[in-house]
Parts: C-alpha cells; structure tokens; sequence
C-alpha cells in the first residue's frame, strides 16, 4: 500500500508537535487553577489554625485571672474618663471665669520667678546686711535691689510673662503689677494686696466646683489602687503558665542538644536542663487565690466608687460660664447612669468568674467574629476581634458606592444613549483612563490635596456640626477616591448592559410618543437592570479588597464607628480588614496567633469577595435568558 | 363616530373625510448623509384618510425610509436630513421648527418588522403609550387596554394573563400585541413596516384580517414584499424602484393593468 494520510514531522517523547502545542496551553491554564488552589489551601490552613490556639489563649487569659482584673480595668477605665471629664470642664469654667484673676496671679508669679532667678546675689547681700544690723549697709543694699528691681520691670517681656494674654485689655493691672514687683522685698517675700486678693476671688468662686472636683477624683482611689496590684499579679501568673507551657519543650531541646556536647559544654547544658522543672498542671487554683480573697475588696471599692460619684457629680455648678464647661458637665451627667448599669453588669460578670470553667469552643469563635476590638503588641492581653475592621470596610464601602453607583449609571447612560458620536469618544476613554492612576497615586492624593480640601471645606458654615471633619485622614476621604477607583469598573460594565438592551426597544418606546429621558427611564434601565446590578456588586468587589488607598487615607484607627455620631461616623479615621492586613503581617513572627489572626481576617476578605463575584456571575448569566 | 369620515378621538384632530388626503408628500428627497446623495428622490403622494396603502418595490428601494419619515424616526440618525419637498399631515408641515416630533408620534403609530414588546407584563406593554403620557388612572387604563386587546384581537386569548411577561406569547401574538399598544394612545394613522415578515403565514393570515378590520377606524400605510399581500390587504399601492415613485393608483389597476413598464415587470414577478 502506498503511504498516504501519514502524519508528517517528528514525534518528540513520544508526542507529536500538534501534541506539544496543546499540552503548552493546557498546561497554562492548569497552572492558574493550581495556583488558586495552593492559595486557598495555604490559607484556609493557616486560618483555621487560629482557633485552637486562640481558644487556648482564652482558656489561659481565664485561668489566670486576667479575665476578672479585666472587667475590673473596664470598670476603672470608664470611671477614669469622668475624672478627665471633669478637669477639663474645670479648667475651661476657671479660664471663663477668671481670665484676670488668673492673669494676676500667673503673672505675678512669673515675675517672681524672674525677681528671684536674677536677683538672687543681692537679696542674699540684703539678708546678711539686716541679719548684722548695719544701717549703712542695709541702705546700701536696698537701694541696690531697688536699681535691679527697677531695670528689670523696664526690660522684662509682658509677653514672657503673661504667656496666656490673660491680661490683655487690662493695661492698669499690668502696670500695678510693675509697680509692686518695684517695691518687693526678697526678704519679706510679702504677696502685694491686690494679687492676694485675686487668688483668693478664685478660691472662693471656684470653691464648689472645686470641691465636686476633688469628691469625684477620689471616688475611685480604691478601685484603681486594686486595678494596680491585681494587674501585677495576673501579669505575672499568666507569664509563669506560658513559661511552664514551654518547659517540657525547652528541656527536651537541651537534653538533645547535651547529646551532642562534649566536657564542660555538656555539662553545664545538662544541668540547666536540670533546673528546668516541669510541672504537670500548673497550679493556677493555688495562684489565683489572691483574686478569690479580693473580691470583696473589689465590692467595696465599686460600691464607694458609686456613692462618691453621684455625690460629686451632683456638687457640680449648675450655673457655668463656660459654654464648653456646660457641654462637659451635660456629657458627665447624661452618662453617668449607662455608666453605672455598666459598671453592675461588669462587676455581676467579674463575681462570676471562675478560674476553672472551660471557655467553650464555640465562645472563643465568636469572640472573633463579633469581637469588637483589635488590640495586638498589649502588654496586657491580646485581642482579635473582627467586627472594628469588618465595619470599617463596610463604611468605606457603602461611602464609595453611594457615591461612584450614580454617577458611574449616570454616566454610562449619557454616553450610551444620549451623547453624540464626538461625546462617546471623549467620556469613554477619558472614564476608562482613570483606571490607570496608580492606586498608591490616589492614596497620595488623598492625602496631601483631597484631605487638606476636605477638610477645609468642612469647616463652611453651612455644614452641620456633625460633619465637621476633626481628622484630615478618614473613611469619608478614603470613601471619595474608592468611589472613584469604583466608577471604571461600574461604568463598563453598566455600558454593556445598556448596550445589551436591543435597539428595537428604543425605537417602539419613541414610536409610540416616549421622550428620550422616558425611554431610558422606563424601558431601558429595568430592562438592563440585573446587568447594573451585577456591575454596582463586582465595583462593590473592586472597592473592599482595594488596599493601598485604604491604608493611606483612612487614618487606620482601629474603634467601633461611633454609632451616636449618626452620618458623623464618616468623619471618623477608621481601618480595614485589607489594610489590617498590610500594616501587620510584615511584622508578625510566623506561626503566631497574631499571624493567624490575621490570615482569617484575609479568609473572610476572600470569603466576602468571592460571594459577591458568584452573585454578580450568577445575575449576568440570568441576563442571557430575559 | 361616522362612517363616512374618519373622526379620531384626540382632541386637536381635525375629522377628514374618507378618501381626503390625510399624508400629502409634495416633492420629497432626503438623504442619510446629509445631502451627499439621495436616498428618496423627488417623491410625491397623498395618502387617503380611512383606506390602507401599500408601499411595494425591491429591497432597498427606500420603502421603509419613506415610512419612517413620515412620524419622524429618522431623526435617530444623526445625518439623516429631508433635502426637498415636504410632508404634511393633517395639513400640518410635520418638518417645521415648532413641530415636536414627540407629539407627531402620538398621533402616528408604528410597527416594526420584527415584533418588539418591551420585557413587561402584557398589560404594562400595551398601557406604556397611555402611561408617557401622564395618564395613571387605573380605570382609564383598564378600560384602553382591554378595548386595544378587543380590536387587535388578542383578548380572548390573554386577557387571564395579563400580567404575565409578553416575552412569553407566541410571535404573531406579541405582533398583535405591538398592533395593540399602538392603537391604545388613539393614533389617526398607523404605519406598519413589513409587519408579516418573521411571521409564519396562519399568523400572518390573522394580521391580515386584524388590519382590515383596523381599517375602519385607523388610516393604514403598510410597507409590504409579498405582493399577494398587497393585494389582499390595501386599497391603493405605491410602487418604488431606486428612491423614486415610479407609480401610485388604486391596487386593481397597479397589479392588473399598471402603466408603467417597469411596475409590470415588478409585479409579474421577473425582477426584485
Ligand atoms: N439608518 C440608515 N443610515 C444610512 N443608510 C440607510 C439607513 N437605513 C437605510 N439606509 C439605506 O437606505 C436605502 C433604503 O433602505 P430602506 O428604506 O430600508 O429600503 P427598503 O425598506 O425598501 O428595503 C438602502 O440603500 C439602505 O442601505
Ligand atoms: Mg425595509
């Protein structure tokens, strides 16, 4: 038989050319899904791993007692805030109250500073000459001082002396002071009348509130000298259970390192292995005792915490001069009951608390999930809680969305159904351009223009008080360039739906006496709407893994949204589960809770992205069969 | 209403005797580029009130381009431009500046060649024009679609569906349906492009016989390949060739005794 229809060329291993160039592509595409394979395995391994050990760390932070002085530190700590509350409601009511008072006497003051620092050789000549009774000499040197005295009021600085201005517009007080600095004798060290006289306006004025002030600042003595010697003493228990939780291990390592030691080397190594003792439980029942016994202590302290708390915060003036005094004195007064309910549920918690009751699994996960604080490198206890960053993003989400969705709709309906040929050429690009910036651009940006402006801006009249930005890095500022990072992407693809929407529907709608705008309005948008949607989910995607922009404008200040704040909350810095991320892992040690954390945190980014990629995949391939 | 003359409900509508002219097109070119070359060449008819015409000619002869001008969809082209001539209906230069083409289209309706309801309820495909135009009164609304679904007889056959899509009606029964949105907003004239073509022929014997029946209370210019339509359908025919009108009169005449040599060639089938 002749040879026809034989394939042509060489075959390499066995595999002809045809052969080759398909496994080339294949094995391409095999890559990518291996790779995300990897991925996810890497690190869903890595995240589920938090759990065991986050639980454990819960266990220990029970066990220890580090759980009760914790309720006992919150406690402290929201009776602190009423303390501070307080001083600074007191020192804006004495400013008001007695700018010139207090002039008088700061200055005076500080002008016997001055007296004192540069007159100190002749008042000690003056002393000695009164102490020997020379009446030439005390003449003498009286007159000297006098000299010094009157030099010194001529040249010193009022504005040296009155740093504050107190003084300002009181130009004959200024004076008189000059003059009774003139005739001060260093030896008598006599206060002029009319200072005296000043300080003890102030006294008397600020007697109530002074002594509110001092009623509710010894309120928590107690508590807090508590807060200090429990804290020592829990720190240090959990520091001895995590010691003897390494023991085994270390002692294991030495020994096999003595192995391969010789002479003295071994020696010495083997007999710090010895010293090494491994307790099989540590006795956290027999250390906690001293917790156990306080107890009571710690009762008593709340229950006079809470008595001398009211009492003061009742002394405090109703009558206040100060606008920001009053707001402060509101502030205290408004939260004091929510403080003390607080304070009872903490405390119920804190008598509770038992060294040896299991921290349930399911506990500790949840910890995580609707913790609301992120507290790493404490030195007291870390936490992991996801819910301060979940929000963040959230809210820089939801800023960007409302802002990029209509106008990104806006957009791709001008340009697809109203523009002109010129116009499309124009808008399209220019939108799809925007894509280009380099996000660490925009963050820059952000920064350095749009928060400066922002802020600004923010400050016009006709803003609401609650806008006002106080921080120039903030979800609203990092918001604003996701949204536009977002608009490119909504844009697109909402262009596409519109396109999508058959020409034959424009035509009947306008046939039958429809305006452009009732065209687009009635048939074009609901008949393209699922592709919208699909495009505000994937610029939703787009917008919460976006990182670099995020870590540089959002302020990164890790809190729950102050919900009191209302729409204020976008006013706040905050921080993201992207740029958590970012910030720390470069300075983790591998393998360690914190690192778990925050590879679950990434597992729930991709979690949240990947859903959001399904829906909106899910909703265009509907789209198919309108 | 009166059978001798056609009185349409809109209110600014004049009544025009059967057989007046309702559409005069006086000397008509236009041009998709704008002037370079002619699409329509020196075109001249009137159109008669209450009858339907049939324009008939070769593809691309302009049939539907001539359609179109008369509501004014090729405003749609950018380039689109009317070069000579003019179009009145109703009396009315429908070309004039302070003529609205929104307006226009109230009393002009259109079908297209392929049916094209809206991705809406049946009921919402044929209350749209209503709707647009402000009107939200459920009653007003109930009783126009109902009366539309009457004349363009689909009632019986939807009206215990009508708020199901229209997506889901057969082909002619979604043309029926765009005939019925189209009457609802009370056009004094429909124009109908090719309206049978993606239709298989029981469908299109059923629109055959609505457009009959339409033609007691609607003026009618059907755009039309299949001669047999013609036909059976109009009472006057237009035949086209190359953007130009080589012969309008009465269909008997134009399919049995035409004047023009190249609309009998036409008709006869050997060329187009
Ligand atoms: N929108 C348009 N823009 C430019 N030229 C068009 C457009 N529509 C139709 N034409 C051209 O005008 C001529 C007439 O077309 P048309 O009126 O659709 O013919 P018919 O309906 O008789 O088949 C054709 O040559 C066609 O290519
Ligand atoms: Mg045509």
């Amino acid at each position: 038989m002749a040879k026809h229809f034989q394939r042509q060329g060489r075959r390499i291993l066995g595999l002809d050319k045809q052969s080759w160039i398909k496994g080339f592509f294949g094995g391409n595409a095999g890559i990518s899904i291996v790779v995300l394979f990897l991925i996810c395995f890497f690190l869903m391994l890595e995240a589920f791993r938090f759990f065991p050990s986050h639980h454990e760390g819960l266990q220990v932070y029970r066990k220890s007692g580090q759980e009760y002085v914790g309720h006992l530190m919150e406690q402290a700590d929201g009776y602190q805030e009423f303390v501070s509350f307080t001083n600074q409601a007191y020192f804006a009511e004495y400013d008001a109250r007695y700018t010139k008072e207090r002039g008088i006497k700061d200055s005076w003051d500080a002008l016997l500073g001055e007296i004192e620092d540069e007159g100190e050789d002749l008042a000690e000549v003056l002393e000695d000459a009164r102490d020997e009774e020379d009446e030439a000499a005390i003449a003498e040197a009286e007159g000297a001082y006098r000299t010094f005295l009157k030099d010194l009021t001529a040249s010193v600085s009022r504005q040296s002396i009155d740093s504050f201005g107190r003084l300002e517009g009181h130009d004959d007080t200024w004076e008189k002071l000059l003059l009774a600095a003139q005739t001060y004798d260093p030896v008598e060290e006599e206060t002029p009348d009319f200072v005296a006289e000043a300080i003890q306006v102030q006294k008397e004025g600020m007697h109530s509130f002074t002594e509110a002030k001092g009623e509710i600042a010894a309120a928590g003595t107690e508590l807090k000298d508590l807060r200090s010697k429990l804290v020592a003493i829990t720190a240090k228990i959990a520091e001895d259970a995590e010691a003897g939780q390494s023991a085994r291990a270390r002692k294991e390592a030495l020994l096999a390192g003595a192995t391969k030691m010789e002479g003295e080397d071994k020696a010495a190594a083997l007999e710090e292995a010895e010293k090494i003792v491994i307790q099989d439980e540590f006795p956290f029942g027999e250390r906690v005792q001293p917790l156990e016994e306080a107890k009571e202590a710690h009762r008593q302290a709340v229950a006079k915490m809470r008595t001398k708390l009211a009492v003061g915060i009742a002394k405090l003036p109703a009558q206040l001069e100060s606008d920001k005094a009053a707001q402060l004195i509101a502030q205290i007064k408004n939260g004091q009951e929510r403080f003390l309910d607080n304070v009872d549920r903490s405390l119920e918690k804190a008598q509770d608390w038992e060294f040896d009751k299991d921290v349930g699994f399911f506990e500790s996960v949840a910890k995580f999930f609707f913790g609301r604080d992120w507290i790493t490198n404490s030195s007291w206890t870390n936490v992991y809680g996801l819910l301060p960053l979940l929000t963040g993003s959230v809210v820089i989400s939801c800023i960007a969305l409302f802002f990029a969705v209509p106008l990104s709709i806006g957009a791709a309906i001008y340009v697809n159904r109203l523009a002109t040929l010129r116009e499309q050429n124009l808008i399209k690009p220019s939108i799809e351009m925007i894509q280009a910036i380099p996000s660490i651009v925009l963050g820059f940006f952000g920064i350095m223009v749009l928060g400066q402006h922002l802020q600004d801006w923010s400050q016009a009249a006709w803003v609401p008080e609650f806008l006002q930005i106080k921080d120039r890095l903030n979800a609203f500022n990092a918001g604003l360039l996701l949204a536009l990072m977002a608009v490119p992407t909504i844009f697109t693809l909402c262009e596409d739906a519109l396109n999508n929407v058959p020409r034959a529907y424009t035509e009947a709608s306008l046939a039958l006496g429809a305006s452009k705008l009732q065209t687009v309005t009635r048939v074009i948008v609901p008949t393209a709407i699922s592709g919208i949607l699909a495009a505000v989910l994937l610029g939703l995607g787009r917008v919460i893994g976006e990182t670099m922009v995020v870590l540089l404008v959002a302020g990164n200040r890790i809190s729950m949204p102050d919900w009191g704040q209302g729409l204020g909350l976008m006013m706040q810095p905050t921080h993201t589960m992207t740029g958590i991320i970012a910030q720390e892992m470069p300075e983790v040690g591998e393998g360690t809770l914190h690192y778990r954390a925050l590879f679950l945190v990434g597992l729930v980014l991709f979690s949240i992205s990947l859903s959001i990629n399904i829906t909106a995949q899910r909703i265009i391939k509907r789209l198919g069969n309108v | 209403m009166n059978d001798s003359s056609v009185t349409l409900d809109s209110a600014d509508a004049p009544a025009i005797a059967v057989n007046e002219p309702i559409i005069s097109i006086d000397d008509l070119s236009f041009s998709y580029d704008l002037g370079k070359t002619n699409t329509l060449r020196n075109i001249s008819l009137e159109i008669p009130a209450g009858k339907v015409t049939a324009f008939i000619g070769p593809s691309g002869c302009g049939k539907s381009t001539l359609l179109r001008c008369l509501n004014r969809m090729n405003d749609l082209v950018d380039t689109a431009k009317v070069t000579t001539g003019k179009i009145s209906i109703l009396g009315q230069d429908i070309n004039a500046p302070d003529v609205e083409a929104i307006e226009l289209r109230k009393h002009i309706g259109m079908v297209f060649q392929k049916y094209n309801p809206f991705p809406k309820s049946i009921y919402e495909n044929v209350a749209y024009g209503l709707r647009v135009q402000g009107i939200n009164s459920k009653s007003v609304l109930d009783q126009a679609v109902e009366e539309s679904l009457q004349k363009s007889a689909l009632w019986s056959e939807v009206k215990d569906r009508l708020n199901t899509s229209a997506l889901g009606l057969s082909g002619g029964q979604q043309q029926r349906l765009c005939i019925a949105r189209t009457i609802a907003v009370k056009p004094q004239i429909v124009l109908m492009d090719e309206p049978c073509s993606a239709l298989d022929p029981i469908a299109t014997a059923r629109i055959e016989e609505l457009i009959a029946e339409l033609q007691q209370d609607f003026t009618i210019v059907i755009v039309t390949h299949n001669m047999q339509q013609a036909t059976r359908v109009s009472d006057r025919t237009a035949f086209f060739y190359l953007g130009e009108l080589i012969e309008y009169d009465e269909t008997s005449t134009i399919f049995g005794n035409p004047k023009v040599k190249q609309t009998e060639d036409y008709v006869s089938g050997r060329f187009g």
